[in-house]
Parts: C-alpha cells; sequence; structure tokens
C-alpha cells in the first residue's frame, strides 16, 4: 500500500541576528522538516510552524528582535493559532518582561514574569536535568519518564498554569510551558540528544497537523 | 558524572596523542564529524573537541572542523585547544560551540578567563603533568602547582575545571584517583577528569569517586573508546546509571 508523501512540514525559525541560531535550523532539517532561518515576513506568514530560539540576556534579544522588524510576525504568528516554540530566552521573550532587564516590556503573549533563579544554587544552571512532566502535552509526548534535557540560564520563568514541566534546581523551575498553540522550552531541545529531537520531532507534527486543518479549510 | 567522547583534531584528521607527545600520533580517522555523530548516536551527552595544531601554535586551523561537528550534533560540544584570546573564544561561541576550554591563556591572562567567563560558559584546562601544569600543546611547564591554579580559579567564575594527567592521558593506564580527589578538596567548581581511562573499571571509580562531599562532574575519554575497551553506550551507562539520550 502506498501513500503521497505528504510535503514536510515548513518551519521558520526566526533569524535576529544574536548567537548561533543554526543550531535549532539544522535540528529541524535533520529531522526532515523544511526549515529556514529567515527574518522575512512573508516567509514566516507562510510557514506552518514558527520558532523564537535566543540566547544571550533578555534586554539585548528583546531589542535585536524589534530591531530586526520581528515584532510584528511574531506576535501575528501567535494570533493566528499555528504552532509556535519559544526556545530559551526565546521563550522568555514571550512573557510581559524578566528581572534581568527591568523595564524593558516582553512580548507578553505568555502572562508572567521571568526571575532570577532561586539562590543558594549555582548561576548559571549550565547542565543536563531531568524534566519532570506536570501535564500532558502534545510537546511532550513518548519522552519516557523524567528525561534528561540541557539548560543554559539563569532565569526562569515563573510558575503559572501554563507549566507543563518543571526541573529541580534550588526548587522547582520552570522547564517547559504551553498555552493553545504557544508552546516554549528553558532547556535546549536542539542540544539534548535524541530526548530533544523527540521534542522538535513533536512540534513538527504538530505544525503539519495545522497545515493539514488549514489546508481542509482552503478546499 | 557526564561522558565526554574526546574527539582530537590535528591536520583535519582525528588521532590520539600518547601523553601528549606530538611524535607519537594515532589516526583514527579522517571523519571527525561522522564520529561526532556516532558517539551522539550512541548516547554521549557531550562532544568534547580538541584542536591540537592550535594548541601548539595558537592557529585555529581546524576552526571549520570545530564549527562542522557543532553544527552537526544536537548535544553540547565543548570545545579547546589554542583559544588565547577573546576573538578566539567568540569565533568558538559564534560558531556553536556550548562550552569552551582555556588552557595556556587562562594560565598566563587569569583575566581573560573572568573577562570570558562573565558572558560564556568557559572552562579552565589545567594540564598537569605530576603536579605541575604545562602550556603550549604540553610543550612548556607553567612553574605553577594545579593545586593553587585550581584554588585561583575557584571564584573566576567558570563553568568548570578539566584536570588532565599528562603522563596518563592516551596511556589507558588508569586515572590519577589520588590527584583528582585533591582537586575535588580544593576547589567547588565543578571538575572534569581526562587522561588515562582504559577501562569501564576506570570510570567506575572516578564516578565513586568522592572528596568533601563532592564528585566528578565529567570524564574525559579518546583511547579506550577508539580502541574499543568499552562503547559510549556501556561507558553513559557505567558514569551516570541511564542518562541522557535516553528517549525511546
Amino acid at each position: 500500500m502506498s501513500r503521497v508523501a505528504e510535503p514536510p512540514a515548513r518551519i521558520a525559525v526566526l533569524d535576529y541576528g544574536i548567537g548561533n541560531l543554526r543550531s535549532a535550523e539544522k535540528a529541524f532539517q535533520h529531522l526532515g522538516a523544511d526549515a529556514t532561518l529567515t527574518a522575512d515576513p512573508e516567509v514566516i506568514a507562510a510557514a506552518d510552524g514558527v520558532v523564537l530560539p535566543g540566547v544571550g540576556a533578555f534586554g539585548p534579544c528583546r531589542e535585536a528582535l524589534r530591531r530586526a522588524g520581528l515584532d510584528g510576525p511574531t506576535l501575528e504568528a501567535v494570533a493566528s493559532g499555528r504552532p509556535f516554540l519559544g526556545i530559551c530566552v526565546g521563550m522568555q521573550l514571550l512573557y510581559d518582561g524578566s528581572e534581568e532587564s527591568p523595564g524593558v516590556a516582553g512580548l507578553g503573549v505568555l502572562p508572567g514574569t521571568v526571575r532570577r533563579l532561586p539562590p543558594g544554587v549555582k548561576h548559571p544552571q549550565m547542565q543536563w536535568n531531568r524534566l519532570h512532566q506536570l501535564t500532558e502535552s502534545p510537546l511532550l509526548e513518548g519522552l519516557g519518564e523524567d528525561p534528561w534535557v540541557y539548560f543554559v540560564h539563569s532565569y526562569a520563568a515563573e510558575a503559572t498554569s501554563d507549566v507543563i514541566a518543571t526541573c529541580d534546581y534550588g526548587g522547582p523551575v520552570t522547564a517547559a510551558v504551553q498555552r493553545e498553540q504557544v508552546f516554549a522550552t528553558q532547556f535546549h531541545p536542539e542540544k539534548s540528544g535524541a530526548t530533544g529531537l523527540a521534542v522538535l520531532g513533536n512540534f513538527v507534527r504538530l505544525a503539519a497537523g495545522a497545515r493539514s486543518v488549514a489546508d481542509r479549510g482552503r478546499s | 558524572m557526564d561522558l565526554y567522547p574526546a574527539i582530537d583534531l590535528l591536520g583535519g584528521r582525528f588521532v590520539r596523542l600518547y601523553q601528549g607527545d606530538y611524535d607519537r600520533e594515532t589516526v583514527y580517522g579522517d571523519d571527525p564529524i561522522a564520529q561526532a555523530r556516532s558517539f551522539e548516536a550512541a548516547g554521549a551527552p557531550w562532544i568534547h573537541v580538541v584542536d591540537l595544531d592550535a594548541a601548539r601554535t595558537g592557529e585555529p586551523v581546524n576552526r571549520d572542523v570545530v564549527a562542522s561537528i557543532a553544527a552537526a550534533v544536537s548535544v553540547p560540544v565543548q570545545a579547546g585547544g589554542g583559544v588565547r584570546d577573546e576573538a578566539a573564544a567568540d569565533a568558538l561561541f559564534s560558531a556553536g560551540v556550548a562550552r569552551v576550554v582555556l588552557g595556556t591563556a587562562a594560565i598566563e591572562d587569569p583575566a581573560l578567563v573572568r573577562r570570558l567567563a562573565a558572558r560564556h560558559p568557559v572552562a579552565v584546562g589545567l594540564d598537569a603533568r605530576g603536579r605541575e601544569v604545562a602550556v603550549r600543546g604540553w610543550l612548556e611547564g607553567s612553574g605553577a602547582d594545579v593545586i593553587d591554579l585550581a584554588r585561583a580559579f575557584s571564584d573566576a567564575g567558570v563553568a568548570a575545571l578539566v584536570v588532565t594527567e599528562i603522563g596518563r592521558d592516551g596511556t589507558l593506564e588508569g586515572p590519577d584517583l589520588d590527584g583528582l580527589a585533591e582537586v575535588l578538596g580544593a576547589t567547588e567548581v565543578p571538575v572534569i577528569a581526562s587522561g588515562g581511562v582504559g577501562s569501564l573499571d576506570d570510570l567506575r571509580k572516578l564516578a565513586g569517586l568522592e572528596r568533601a562531599g563532592r564528585r566528578l562532574s565529567g570524564v574525559i575519554t579518546g583511547r579506550a573508546l577508539y580502541e574499543g575497551a568499552f562503547s559510549v553506550t556501556e561507558a553513559v551507562q557505567v558514569c551516570t546509571g541511564a542518562r541522557p539520550g535516553g528517549a525511546p
């Protein structure tokens, strides 16, 4: 039995000129997705799923995103209901703001503030740590029990009802969130080996699923 | 304890030296990227890459290869060898390296370590012949004591100390457990052991090593993996129970 192969999901990885964003793009390509590192609003609007990576500090990343002209396309992608994934500082940018950069407004997609990691533990957390899943989420499907993922951060989102997984670092620390079709991970799935690729693979499937719904709507 | 399989680059190929002797290299292959992928596929949580040409001369002749490795794998890459200024470190971070190891530069310019560590994850490589730390591709002694240096870098903000016993490196004769225990007791910075691992039993001893309530955070192995003393999968199991890459 054969069927026509579906074209790969189109994933737009937002390029705003900070750090090394190629690893996320490469990881998606490795999974067979049609992934592009882009700042082109048309490419972003046509994508089945949009990814906001990030590395460094909150304030400079926020400013770089704005300067790249990506505030509008990012908010439109979220509003469209297509699957959206924030990674590390890209996750933090989705919140109202961060203790790291007082006075700098975040994108306000997710309610809450990004706070400094608890005292008494080494900052940054830079290590493999176990993920404790709090609720079921399609992003974390099939990962097995308390899988290991790789973190590099000194700040994390405060606990809200969006949290789907935590890690233990001087107490529970927000590691992944979901609010409708907005997903985000504080850990780096693109550096978390097989577990990370499984997370990104889940996102690609969500994006592909969103496209087939949109295509049916069009026909 | 994280396993760091090592890929040492010399002229674009990956090799192991015997006790750091550039005239006693064993060539293991000429496709370091495929090797990194295979380490990752076997469950390695990190890949450790050293540019041996750069370690000796400071010229980053293998930087493109290091960048290709970092782009090819989806686990963090720790890289070192000849990183003697901020520009060299920044180039590696831009290439996707997760943590840069400073050796000679750390000993000769400790302020550089502090500056870089404030911006990036940095490790300091303390490569000792006996107790004396060596520099410049291990071709010269520094006159500095490894324990004194471990203490000196305790508040420098570094992510780890990579402690190598040169006399054991590439020998498979077993790690210097006493020396490593002494370093563990001298600092609160995470310590990664390197040099001499020849068997799973060596890894067990390292995983069980404890001083002042502290354990090793990682172990670098090269020759033992290449010569089949154990597999990455076996080593990861011994190092940590079963981590990471444990996805079904």
